[in-house]
């Protein structure tokens, strides 16, 4: 105890030090002065009664130094000192401390913002109280026969849930759903994100409304219209007035009872899941058929671990049940997993892919670094030795290296952070929105512990080389050497070590950006099967209260397409149920027989209803038989187009012409009377699905909702986003405009992720490609300058400049290359990890290859060349001299 | 040593630095250095620079503490007291002492009589 106590108070003191150093010196003082004041009265005169109590003390000086010694702390002290010799050291050579310190700023600042990235999303837990016990359900569908590794994870069946309910590991579980509802109490109509929960969604999430009440189980079975609003939507319409409650929301023409209003932390589980903010929340009931129905998945669940149960045996026990519910729930399984690891598990590869990335372009930087402290350290060599031989120990000697190194990086990290707050910014607005949580990505006291932390291995790593190199050269070497300073064996060793590890960090980052870039390039490449440019779509959701019939919901869309028709420019209008890149909708059918392939009875195909000018507007090629024409309409022989696809899978390629199909036993039969070329509905990435297209205007045959219009314009589509909402508002000024954007648009949303990794590879791989030239440079150029003497003996024996170029370069484009094989393997040994990245490209893609080496290869000869070129420009005779 | 005074003898100076205080009083480093000189007589010598790295230890141990007072001479001086912590610890020092020199005496005994 008493050894914790003294070294506390040796901290005190320490931190005290000026006034502690001040009281032993008065002491010491008193003390001789007490002496002098016997000696006086023994009789000797004042100088010699000093003299005697100075000698009777036995060292002042000593003294002072053993109590200082004792006092305070020792180490800190020497740290103070280092820390104080380093500053003057760096300060003292400009242009040396700018380029390590930028260097480390890049390296750390890139780091420090990725890391806000990766902290953000997969990190930091979840707003909810105790966030760490909160599990997301999901059902299992059983293995496909055809598609092993297909993603079985489905929601979760409502007929499930109570069972579900009765699992001992949980406390509670929660169904929600995503929902939007018009509102129409703004300036403009607006759709309202909302979630649909179940009772227990607040109580298992475990956090009370700020005001009013959460949902109650009576809400559900009563059918009661109650809302609870989120905390910025209470601030934006009510101005934060408690009077907000008990007031009323009209949401889709129907009355809400604002019940409460959760606080500003609070979030939807669905919005942490990556799509926009949820403004309400509204009960959750099902109707008796979706209960009776084991097969009907449709919503998420969330649930709470009880005290001490894991995810296991919580997944195990539900399980259990699964597997008691028999042929009715069609065989499916159950999965558990953290809520925040479900949230995350698509994007957790691609963050720790570029937190790896961004690590080697540190780990490049610090090489960088320690290269340069090793040129610099050989110049401090004979300093260092005359140190050691004045009996200075290499521990000693090394340590205030390290301090050097450690107040280098400290500069780099705070020149870094702040570089990170400007690239924060940035970061975001290049983050594609459909990755979660990006509302947490935050600069804060996270990023600075990690900032830190990194700082300080850093540190170590970039300085330990030179103060090894510096520390093991004997004091006699290097005193020895006079005038010229040469520089050790090891050291360019070293550092022609550290030259091939840079060249094979920058080949690996090079490698990964370019295989990004094919990839992407490969995705690009993937025709869609139709003409996307300047077309703008909206959506508009026509709510059952005013359009209750697919009669009325025709009307009001031709009405709008007619008023879209008359807009400036408009090329042609075009509705339906879900437009290309928009959706679509699924439904088994039946093909009537007349050779009919078995096994088409229980197939499924995409359903659109699409109103006739959707070919033409889209470009959809009409490859036999007839298109959708204006007089398909109801009461007219029921018609439907299919496309290729439909044709190979349903008809093994016949003739689909004249073929009928129904979507049930007892719904109207269809005729097919023509084929229309394949198009990918869906995206570039997702497979071609048979489709079949019904007439829009045949309400009655199969009434798919209509929702969605397009319009193709000649010139900037997305201009005239407001002129297109105006068009739809004069038809019925209440209804929402949602999702106007141009396929352009949802295309580039669709690849974001793509382009994201893509442009933080190529950032990061031209990082390094500059680093490394650098590197490179400093490197041959020094080496280069060492040889000088051997140079111009060459040369003044004969040799031509340009002999002497081909030798040089001979000798470090070998070197080059050993750093780039190197880092060729080490891409190839790291491929599966970018696998799951790349679309259609192999990760060992020749091509990426050779173009990265090409490109790395034609930099580091630049850079060999003009380090090399200026050694071959000497005077022989002046430097022999 | 050449004028056939001892040294202080390591961790015995805390012992004479704590009995002195708990003899005297508060007393400044002067004051203890001579105690200590007078009550050895002539056999030990002490360095009285020495005596302040000890000072601080105890000190900082919390076995004494120090106030800036003014002595006898009329200067300013430090002087240290015994704390309630420094009582203990001499006397759990004292009876160590005495155990310790209770042995050595047996060992040294027999070869006094032999001479």
């Amino acid at each position: 105890v008493s050894r914790w106590r003294a070294r506390a108070v040796r901290l005190v003191e320490w931190l005290r030090r000026d006034r502690v150093d001040a009281d032993t010196d008065a002491e010491i003082q008193a003390h001789v002065d007490h002496l002098t004041d016997e000696f006086v009265r023994r009789g000797l005169d004042r100088d010699a009664a000093r003299r005697a109590a100075l000698l009777e003390f036995g060292g002042v000086e000593r003294a002072r130094e053993a109590v200082r010694d004792r006092r305070g702390l020792r180490p800190l002290d020497t740290l103070v000192r280092d820390v104080r010799h380093a500053a003057r050291l760096l300060a003292a050579t400009p242009a040396f401390s700018a380029a390590a310190i930028l260097t480390l700023a890049i390296g750390i600042g890139a780091n420090a913002a990725i890391f806000s990235l990766v902290d953000g999303v997969l990190l930091r837990p979840l707003p909810y109280h105790d966030p760490a016990a909160l599990v997301a359900v999901r059902e299992l569908l059983p293995p496909s026969a055809s598609e092993p590794g297909a993603d079985r994870r489905i929601v979760v069946a409502p007929a499930n849930l109570a069972d579900y309910r009765k699992a001992r590991a949980a406390s509670g579980l929660a169904g929600y759903m995503p929902v939007t509802r018009s509102f129409s109490g703004a300036a403009t109509p607006e759709r309202l994100v909302g979630e649909a929960v179940t009772p227990e969604y607040f109580a298992v999430l475990g956090v009370a409304p700020l005001h009013g009440r959460t949902l109650q189980s009576s809400d559900a079975a009563s059918d009661a219209r109650v809302v609870v609003v989120s905390h910025a939507f209470w601030r934006e319409r009510f101005g934060g007035r408690a009077d907000a409650i008990g007031a009323t929301l009209r949401l889709d023409d129907e009355a809400f009872e604002i019940a409460g209003v959760m606080p500003a932390t609070f979030q939807g589980v669905s919005q942490a899941r990556g799509s926009a903010p949820v403004i309400f929340w509204q009960p959750l009931a099902f109707p008796p058929d979706v209960l009776a129905n084991r097969k009907d998945h449709e919503v998420a669940v969330v649930a709470r671990l009880a005290p001490g149960a894991t995810v296991e045996q919580l997944a195990s026990e539900l399980g259990a049940t699964a597997a008691g519910f028999g042929p009715d729930a069609g065989g499916i399984g159950v999965t558990v997993d953290g809520l925040r690891e479900d949230i995350a598990r698509d994007v957790k590869p691609l963050l720790l892919l570029l937190l790896a990335a961004v690590g080697l372009v540190l780990l490049l930087a610090c090489v960088n670094v320690a290269s340069l402290l090793i040129v610099r350290s050989i110049g401090r060599r004979r300093e260092i030795a005359i140190r050691l031989a004045l009996g200075a120990t290499r521990l000693r000697i090394a340590a205030q290296l390290l301090t050097q190194s450690v107040v280098l990086a400290g500069c780099g990290a705070m020149a870094g952070l702040a570089l990170a707050v400007l690239l924060k910014r940035s970061l975001l607005a290049v983050t594609p929105a459909d990755i979660p949580r990006l509302d947490a990505v935050a600069m804060d006291g996270r990023v600075l512990l990690f900032t830190i932390a990194i700082t300080a291995v850093t540190a170590v790593v970039f300085g330990i080389l030179p103060a090894i190199q510096v520390t093991r050269s004997g004091p006699r070497d290097a005193l020895a050497t006079t005038g010229r300073v040469v520089a050790g064996t090891w050291a360019s060793r070293a550092r022609t070590g550290l030259m091939i590890a840079e060249i094979a960090l920058s080949t690996v980052l090079l490698i990964g950006a370019a295989l990004m870039i094919r990839s992407l390039t490969a995705l690009n490449a993937v025709p869609l099967g139709f003409d996307a440019s300047g077309v703008l779509t909206a959506i508009v959701r026509l709510p059952d209260s005013r359009y209750a019939t697919p009669v009325a919901r025709l009307q009001f869309f031709d009405a709008a397409a007619q008023s879209l028709a008359r807009l400036p420019g408009a090329e042609a209008v075009a509705f339906g149920n879900r437009l290309p890149l928009r959706g679509g909708w699924t439904s088994g059918f039946l093909l009537e027989p007349e050779g009919g392939l078995p096994g088409a009875a229980d197939a499924s195909a995409g359903f659109q209803s699409v109103s006739p000018e959707y070919f033409d507007l889209y470009r959809i090629r009409l490859l036999r038989g007839r298109s959708i024409a204006p007089a398909d309409r109801d009461g007219a022989p029921a018609v439907a187009l299919v496309n290729e696809e439909f044709a190979r899978q349903f008809l093994g390629g016949g003739d689909p012409i004249g073929r009928r199909l129904r979507r049930g036993p007892k719904a109207p039969s269809i005729e097919i009377v023509g084929v229309v070329s394949d198009i990918r509905r869906y995206s570039r990435t997702m497979p071609i699905d048979p489709e079949v297209y019904l007439p829009a205007a045949q309400t009655s045959l199969y009434p798919l909702r209509l929702e969605q219009v397009a319009v193709r314009f000649s010139g900037d589509a997305l201009a005239r986003a407001n002129e297109l909402r105006a068009a739809i508002w004069s038809v019925d000024p209440d209804q929402p405009v949602a999702s106007v954007s141009t396929l352009d648009e949802v295309l580039a949303l669709q690849q974001g992720t793509r382009r994201f990794q893509t442009f933080l590879f190529n950032v990061f791989a031209a990082l390094a490609l500059v680093l490394a030239v650098v590197g490179i440079y400093g490197v041959v150029a020094y080496a280069v300058g060492q040889r000088r003497p051997e140079i111009a003996l060459r040369m003044a024996l004969g040799a031509s400049g340009t002999a002497v170029l081909r030798w040089l370069l001979t000798h470090w484009l070998g070197i080059v290359s050993v750093g780039a094989a190197g880092g060729i393997v080490a891409a190839l040994l790291l491929g599966r990890l970018v696998q799951g990245l790349l679309f259609e490209i192999s990760p060992a893609d020749p091509l990426a290859f050779v173009a990265a080496t090409t490109v790395f290869g034609v930099a580091a000869l630049a850079a060999c060349f003009v380090a090399v070129r200026a050694a071959t420009k000497i005077d022989p005779a002046s430097v022999l001299k | 040593m050449s004028d056939g005074r001892t040294d202080v003898l390591q961790g015995t100076l805390a012992l004479m630095i704590l009995t002195t205080l708990d003899t005297l009083g508060p007393q400044h480093g002067y004051g203890i250095a001579r105690r200590i000189e007078q009550v050895s007589g002539d056999i030990l010598r002490l360095n009285q620079g020495t005596l302040y790295p000890a000072l601080v230890k105890l000190e900082q141990q919390g076995w004494i503490r120090a106030r800036w007072g003014v002595s006898e001479n009329n200067r300013r001086a430090r002087f240290y007291s015994l704390t309630p912590r420094g009582r203990r610890q001499l006397t759990a020092e004292t009876r160590r002492w005495e155990r310790v020199s209770t042995v050595v005496a047996r060992f040294l005994r027999p070869r006094e009589q032999a001479q």
